[in-house]
């Protein structure tokens, strides 16, 4: 299979181009989470041709998944994730490698689960894996793509560990979601869409990444608004 | 005045920009308070894009932005 040709369209953009599919080739990402998120933020990025990605999820199939995570079928119901995920993956690309780590992230685990990679992507549903993410990312110095979604409603924030703002240094109070999170696939798609599309440009060295700007979308309104955040100085990243 | 940005599930019922005289509100929980949304249900409090607490001071021209959690994967 001639390589060139499968990324023949985005090399035609000056902004990827050949030198730009080889930086590609030669990243890692880490993406935490193979849900509703996840989904899209994988798969775009194996298409593109990252040449790693780590896939991290603990947590089995399960059929309310199945709105929105396209990466399972129903024959995989309360298999693992991260292994179905990256046969989905493979089948659409064997020209990159997939790790799977199928454990829960957490404090004392990140380090180890995050390190070596050039981006990680926080596609998570609870605050205290977020948390811990953020504060290995600032660790490990590594860029970090934020997204989240509940309904209709989503963000993005990238964040430069130590110079532009974490989720940490925006919020005010840990506000865990009650419940089973609502959610629509297509708002998902959205968000995951936007959070790898914030990973190629980290990848690629381009300008104009979310860091400092939340990037919020109301599906309900059609509506996109950009958050200025700015770094909160007693913030545990800034130390 | 105070302008008000209301995100996601905040704007349920409710309009997404809302204007608060400065006498109406001396902080972001008056504000809550005002549009009645329980306290606990906001995790970022944003003013001028800074990072604050409900008790924090807001002064007329200031804008506030509230966000429920937006933490499903
Ligand atoms: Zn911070």
């Amino acid at each position: 299979m001639s390589e060139e040709s499968r990324y023949s369209r985005q090399i035609l953009l000056p902004q990827i181009g050949e030198q730009g599919q080889k930086r590609l080739a030669e990243s890692t990402a880490a993406v935490i989470g193979c849900g509703g998120l996840g989904a899209p933020v994988l798969t775009s990025l194996a298409l593109a041709g990252v040449g790693k990605l780590r896939l991290i999820d603990h947590d089995r199939i399960g059929l309310s998944n199945l709105n929105r995570q396209f990466l399972y079928e129903e024959s995989e119901l309360d298999k693992e994730k991260c292994e179905r995920a990256a046969d989905f993956l493979r089948r659409r690309n064997s020209g990159i490698v997939l790790e799977t780590v199928c454990e829960r992230l957490t404090e004392e685990n990140a380090g180890r689960l995050l390190s070596g990679v050039d981006v990680i992507v926080d596609c998570v549903d609870r605050v205290e894996t977020r948390r811990h993410a953020g504060r290995a990312a600032r660790r490990l110095s590594v860029p970090l793509v934020e997204g989240g979604v509940h309904g209709f409603y989503g963000f993005v924030l990238s964040v430069l560990p130590g110079k532009s703002a974490c989720l940490e240094c925006v919020t005010a109070q840990e506000a865990e979601e009650r419940g089973p999170v609502p959610a629509v696939g297509a708002v998902a798609g959205v968000i995951g869409s936007l959070q790898a599309v914030e990973c190629m440009k980290i990848l690629l060295g381009l300008p104009h990444v979310l860091y400092g700007r939340m990037l919020q979308y109301d599906g309900l309104y059609g509506e996109f608004t950009e958050v200025p955040v700015h770094v909160r100085p007693d913030c545990i990243c800034q130390s | 005045m105070i302008e008000v940005r209301l995100f996601a599930t905040f704007r349920e019922g409710r309009d997404k920009i809302v204007y608060l005289e400065p006498e109406q509100a001396s902080c972001p929980a008056d504000v809550l308070d005002h549009l009645k949304i329980p306290h606990e249900e906001v995790a970022i409090c944003l003013i001028n894009g800074f990072h604050s607490k409900l008790s924090d001071p807001v002064k007329d021209q200031d804008v506030l932005a509230l966000f429920p959690p937006v933490g499903g994967g």
